[in-house]
């Protein structure tokens, strides 16, 4: 039965899914043929080959993570910021991908670095989950003792801890987002929790964008944020877990 | 003293967790960085002689051309080939399936992904709910593998061996067993099916099966390859049942 429902529950993520995003594409496809074509009507010297030439290897430096843009190319990405924040998505799971190695050395190592990375990753956030929920029994306890209460203090404190989770790890990020890096609310709030699940699709990375500038604080926030959103968020699962089983 | 050394313990773990990122960041930056400025260099002589080849267009109609495909490819459109592109979508109903798959269980590859609002806040949603659904699930999943393995212990106490040896040998066994079939095995499967490299296939399977997912590689997007029917769904139970093994092993 568990397994119907799974299986039943990813058709029907993909169903909605593609009635979602399915015209958008059409759209945006349609849009870039017909560019493609105006342009090579206008220059007619630019002949077809060579033009699906040029767009490969475009296709191909971008994979890679290169952009073209101006004289230059995008600003190194490798450089020690870069490949701190890296490591982060490599051992929190979360895997960005936009950056990724290309080397085989930098691959093999990233191998090894997440086989013990993931597991230290994992016992950290446990303590940090068992921290928080402890804090939050503590709380409970004290209530109690002042109020009285008997269960009621304790879920109350239960509430509480997820509503002030959801506000510091949830709602309240995209806020700082919408002002960093000019995303809407709903891109920051996808961002926050395609990032904290460690889903982490690489479609929205915070810190990418070439034209703007970035106080020095801003990643390290971000960093701290992951790490105890992640934790919480955990926790949360663990809960409907519970609840499920 | 107890929980003077419990905050020690705390305050050790937290201090290794960020030394071993740092270290990390460190050897990645130098292994990588030459690398890029070499791939660079070879996107801009790619430009530069694209331009001087074709000396009608301006530099700034190039930039907008570049930045207008660069926009689309974003959006995950890679404009080769003319109209029969059309036909195949990268939201039909397999690849749609697919990336519910990789919602569920964490992965998140990338290279697909919603681009519109109500899209993007489903998916929210739609992991919310999922990703427990995906962890219960594999538990079940890893109950099921458990039992083969408790089935090898039982056969082995029969045969009169003591306890901590049938423990410590049906640990190697599921082990090895396990990294034979999901990470050797796979990885040579996708030699054949994928044209990729051993090594590449292994750093798939890895990045695959630990859910990091960077994206980089993935299963059944090369357009000038043929795959079987049946595929992608063999790959999804590939990775279903590794994901599985694995929680088990952390279990273990």
């Amino acid at each position: 039965v568990l397994l119907a429902a799974y299986v039943g529950y990813l058709g029907l993520g993909a169903v909605v899914l593609q009635a979602l995003e399915r015209p958008a594409e059409v759209q945006a496809a349609q849009n870039l043929l017909r560019e493609h074509w105006e342009l090579l009507a206008n220059y007619t010297c630019l002949r077809g080959p060579a033009l699906q030439r040029l767009i490969e290897g475009i296709i191909q430096a971008y994979k890679s993570g290169i952009t073209l843009q101006g004289n230059t190319t995008s600003l190194g990405r490798w450089d020690y910021s870069g490949s701190f924040f890296f490591s982060i998505s490599a051992i929190t799971t979360i895997g960005y991908g936009n950056l990724s190695p290309s080397t085989a050395v930098g691959r093999i190592f990233c191998i090894v670095f997440a086989l013990f990375g993931i597991p230290l990753n994992l016992v950290l956030l446990n303590e940090i989950g068992q921290l928080m929920l402890l804090g939050v029994q503590h709380c409970a306890r004290r209530l109690e003792e002042l109020f009285h209460w008997q269960n009621k203090a304790s879920f109350l404190m239960k509430t509480c801890a997820l509503v002030t989770g959801l506000l510091l790890f949830l709602l309240l990020p995209p806020l700082l987002f919408c002002d960093k890096e000019g995303w809407s609310y709903e891109e920051g709030f996808y961002y926050s929790f395609i990032t904290l699940s460690t889903i982490g699709f690489g479609d929205y990375v915070i810190g990418m964008n070439p034209d703007r500038t970035y106080p020095s604080w801003y990643k390290n926030v971000i960093s701290l944020w992951i790490l105890f959103g992640m934790a919480w968020l955990a926790l949360v699962i663990k809960f409907c877990i519970n609840i499920l089983e | 003293k107890a929980m003077c050394s419990g905050k020690l313990q705390t305050a050790l773990l937290v201090a290794g967790y960020f030394v071993y990122l740092l270290v990390g960041a460190a050897v990645f930056q130098a292994l990588e960085r030459t690398a890029e400025k070499q791939e660079k260099m070879a996107a801009a002589q790619m430009k530069e002689a694209f331009l001087q080849n074709f000396t009608q267009l301006t530099v700034a109609e190039m930039e907008q051309f570049m930045k207008n495909l660069v926009e689309a490819i974003q959006n995950g459109v890679y404009p080769v080939g003319n109209e029969s592109q059309f036909e195949e979508s990268n939201w039909d109903f397999s690849n749609s399936f697919f990336f519910a798959g990789t919602v569920v269980s964490t992965i998140g590859y990338g290279t697909l992904h919603p681009k519109t609002a109500g899209g993007q806040i489903f998916c929210v949603f739609f992991a919310l709910f999922g990703i427990p659904l995906n962890i219960v699930f594999l538990h079940r999943v890893g109950k099921m593998l458990s039992l083969l393995c408790k089935k090898l212990g039982k056969f082995l106490y029969e045969k009169g061996m003591r306890k901590k040896k049938i423990k410590f040998l049906t640990l190697l066994f599921f082990l090895a067993t396990g990294i034979l079939v999901f990470l050797c095995l796979p990885s040579v499967f996708f030699q054949i099916t994928e044209g990729w490299s051993y090594s590449e296939g292994i750093y798939f399977a890895f990045i695959t099966l630990s859910t990091i997912g960077f994206g980089d590689y993935v299963v059944g997007k090369q357009s000038d390859r043929k795959y079987f029917s049946y595929y992608r769904v063999l790959v999804a139970v590939w990775i279903l049942f590794g994901l599985a093994w694995i929680a088990l092993l952390f279990n273990l």
